[in-house]
């Protein structure tokens, strides 16, 4: 399975990278963006499975990115993972049609029980 | 002769702060002659305003960040979690600890807002201080946020201006976001319990208990 992990903190991107291999979900290809746009370009040549996204990012949110994705009608599995989590965001991240939200902190084992349905 | 509004200190009032940090202590200082806002641990404070941000500082440490374009500026307050886990020093390896990931969050916090203000990634400017080995216990609480901050920083490409971290003081630090000066005085050692418990009881909640995910 490919999944692409969107962050603008690269020191983010390595902590999930890493909580998902203690989540247990190992021998996965991870794909890494810094920004929306980029995730978005990267996505046009070569669809991941799943998206894991940061939510506040330069250039391109992850709910930009979320959008662009549906308005390109290009359908894959998409979630948040995110310092910020208000009920607006939730209502738009949903309405947009994201699978979860995670918030940070987040552990292996909220890892395991969300993401476990959609990492085969 | 000074007008009525020109001999009028700057009141908070005039310069409110943004929403998410209402909660903030801030008020007007004679000594400094500037408003100072007061940041207690577990705390991140930005701002646009011509202001000073202050704190105490024992085995915690503080990132102050500004943009040097646009003079937005901020300060956090933190430590990791006394967990007992691995802290910085397991930042690269596989057994990545809570701490690390709680430490994580508490900067992207002040970065985030900055972003949200307008200021880039590459103007920012870092000062760390803090993370003094405050007591005699063989743990160096300390030594274990300033090691943080710094890996932090290091793995997110943003050079370090200016430091003051370790060593056996509490501190106390004021600091400039328009001009980016910082001024810590150390204290007398016989400040540091007291600095250390007041940071243990109100510091960031364990990592157990943060976090939460949510299925739509």
């Amino acid at each position: 399975m490919k999944i692409m992990i969107v962050d603008d903190s690269s020191a983010m991107r390595m902590i999930v990278k890493k909580t998902l291999r203690l989540a247990g979900f190992e021998g996965h290809d991870v794909v890494e963006a810094e920004d929306g746009a980029k995730a978005l370009a990267a996505i046009k040549a070569a669809a991941p499975d799943l998206v894991l996204s940061d939510w506040n990012m330069p250039n391109m949110t992850g709910l930009e990115l979320l959008e662009s994705l549906g308005k390109e009608g290009i359908k894959l599995k998409f979630g948040f993972v995110t310092t910020e989590a208000t009920p607006d965001m939730r209502e738009r991240a949903t309405s947009a049609g994201a699978r979860f939200l995670i918030s940070k902190p987040f552990t292996p084992e909220s890892f395991k029980e969300i993401l476990g349905p959609h990492i085969g | 002769m000074l007008s009525d509004v020109a001999r009028r200190s700057p009141a908070p009032a005039d310069m409110p702060p943004l929403p998410q940090f209402a909660h903030i202590k801030r008020a007007w200082d004679d000594a400094q002659q500037s408003v100072v806002a007061r940041l207690l641990p577990g705390e991140y404070y930005v701002t646009r305003h011509p202001e000073l941000l202050y704190t105490v500082l024992g085995s915690c440490v503080s990132a102050c960040v500004r943009d040097t374009r646009l003079g937005i500026g901020g300060m956090n307050h933190f430590m990791l979690p006394l967990d007992g886990s691995g802290g910085a020093s397991s930042w690269a390896s596989v057994d990545l600890s809570a701490a690390t990931r709680y430490g994580n969050v508490a900067m992207e916090y002040l970065i985030n807002d900055l972003m949200k203000l307008g200021c880039q990634r590459a103007n920012l400017e870092f000062k760390v201080v803090g993370g003094g080995k405050v007591l005699n216990m063989e743990m160096d609480v300390g030594g274990r946020n300033a090691a943080f901050v710094r890996e932090y920083l290091r793995t997110e490409g943003f050079p370090i201006a200016a430091a003051d971290l370790g060593d056996r003081f509490a501190r106390k630090l004021f600091y400039d976001p328009r001009s980016g000066k910082v001024r810590v005085k150390r204290l007398n050692p016989t400040a540091n319990l007291a600095v250390f418990e007041r940071e243990r009881q109100v510091s960031l909640p364990a990592p157990q208990a943060a976090g939460s995910v949510e299925l739509f």
